[in-house]
């Protein structure tokens, strides 16, 4: 069941702009997870847990309730990526352990 | 024999159809360590077994170039191609944190490599080989006394030059990923034929192969004018000349050795998988590195 739920501008919550793999854009694997009311594709599960922990760290730091938006680019040596919560915009670097945990981040409202 | 170079499962010789098949089916599993090999050596974009097997056959054809010349290729592509692994970045000019990080993973690692060594030298009838591997424990954890300390000694003596203390350094627990290597290394180096250990093993040396440029790789180690002047300590520079001296014709000779006795049917085949595998856990162990490293900032 794919469940919606509402950002901050009333639509749907969490619109990522890969089509496949939600973190590398990987078509090969076969996991749905929900995340911010959104249900997603990831490749591994390596690649979820890299997700959930990137947006928990963008309210964090931000301070807000849901990420209605999240613009990721990079590859595995490093990532970067764009945030927007209504007219509010985050933008960030990061990289991750093997184990998919934030070994590295910087984050710039912008 | 072909190996998976994701779990090192068997096929038959050349049976590419198979290893397809088996790499298929664990992605559709959504498997993080074979999904991992695909996006990073084939393919992000998902393909059906038969188009994946013509890729497999390509990806692992010599082209009748020795073994290793091809695991030298992979390696550069790897560690040192256009985005290069980002410990070598950061040792370029490393913080005292990069290299508490390096000393506090590495000792871990430096005394499973002494294992693995030892575990070759055990199960291999090659003379040459042993003399190989009995000279690689004596400078990595034997030491020639007090004016050749060995790889091991240096490495804590880096370690207490940047203000950690030996007992401190050596009662830390691995990090997650330098434990799954130690693992994993042992395993190989206990369980698969010793020649793939030796690739497994060795070929991670190439890191410090100053010569690798001249290859293709996009930099070295680390910049070679911090072994001069004061940018690091002394202790530091010692350790790092050591190892950037000895890992030219090192990692070369025990290649050569790869290839001199890995000429049955199928052996190739079987290096170049364990030697993948190695990369990739070789891989996440240097991030560790910089994990570690973190924990030593401000």
């Amino acid at each position: 069941m794919i469940t919606w739920l509402p950002g901050s501008n009333g639509g749907p919550s969490l619109k990522v702009n890969y089509t496949a793999c939600a973190i590398c854009d990987s078509s090969w694997g076969d996991l749905w997870e929900e995340v911010e009311g959104q249900r997603l594709f990831f490749c591994c599960e390596v690649c979820a847990v890299q997700f959930r922990n990137l947006v928990a760290r963008i309210k964090v730091e931000t301070g807000w309730p849901t990420v209605d938006r999240l613009t990721i680019a990079g590859d595995r040596r490093g990532r970067n990526a764009e945030a927007r919560h209504g007219p509010a915009i985050y933008r960030c670097e990061f990289a991750y352990n093997a184990q998919g945990g934030l070994r590295a981040f910087r984050g710039s409202t912008g | 024999m072909t190996k998976c170079p994701a779990c090192l499962e068997r096929f038959g010789l050349g049976d590419y159809s198979a290893l397809a098949a088996h790499l298929v089916a664990q992605a559709d599993a959504s498997d993080s360590g074979h999904v991992r090999w695909l996006n990073q050596n084939i393919s992000r974009q998902k393909m059906p077994a038969r188009e994946l097997e013509g890729r497999l056959r390509a990806f692992f054809d010599l082209e009748g170039k020795p073994v290793s010349v091809w695991i030298k290729d992979r390696f550069i592509q790897k560690f040192y191609g256009p985005t290069p692994h980002p410990f070598p970045v950061a040792l370029q000019h490393p913080s005292r944190a990069t290299l508490l990080g390096y000393v506090v993973e590495h000792q871990h690692f430096l005394r499973q490599w002494v294992r693995s060594c030892a575990f070759i030298m055990a199960r291999t009838d090659e003379p040459a080989v042993a003399r190989y591997e009995l000279d690689n424990l004596n400078t990595e954890f034997g030491g020639f006394g007090t004016p050749a300390p060995s790889h091991y000694e240096l490495l804590l003596r880096m370690g207490e030059s940047l203000g950690l203390d030996r007992a401190q350094i050596l009662a830390t627990p691995p990090l997650p990923s330098t434990a799954v290597g130690i693992r994993a290394w042992n395993r190989i180096a206990s369980e698969e034929p010793w020649v793939e250990a030796m690739a497994a093993m060795h070929s991670l040396e190439l890191i410090a192969n100053r010569e690798l440029v001249q290859h293709g790789a996009t930099l070295r180690y680390f910049d070679p004018r911090i072994l001069q002047g004061t940018e690091v300590t002394h202790e530091t520079q010692a350790f790092l000349r050591e190892g950037y001296e000895a890992d030219v014709g090192h990692s070369d000779e025990a290649l050569e050795l790869v290839e001199q006795f890995s000429t049955g049917p199928g052996q190739r085949e079987a290096v170049q998988a364990t030697f993948l595998r190695s990369a990739d856990l070789f891989d996440d162990y240097l991030v560790a590195r910089l994990e570690r490293g973190t924990q030593f900032e401000g």
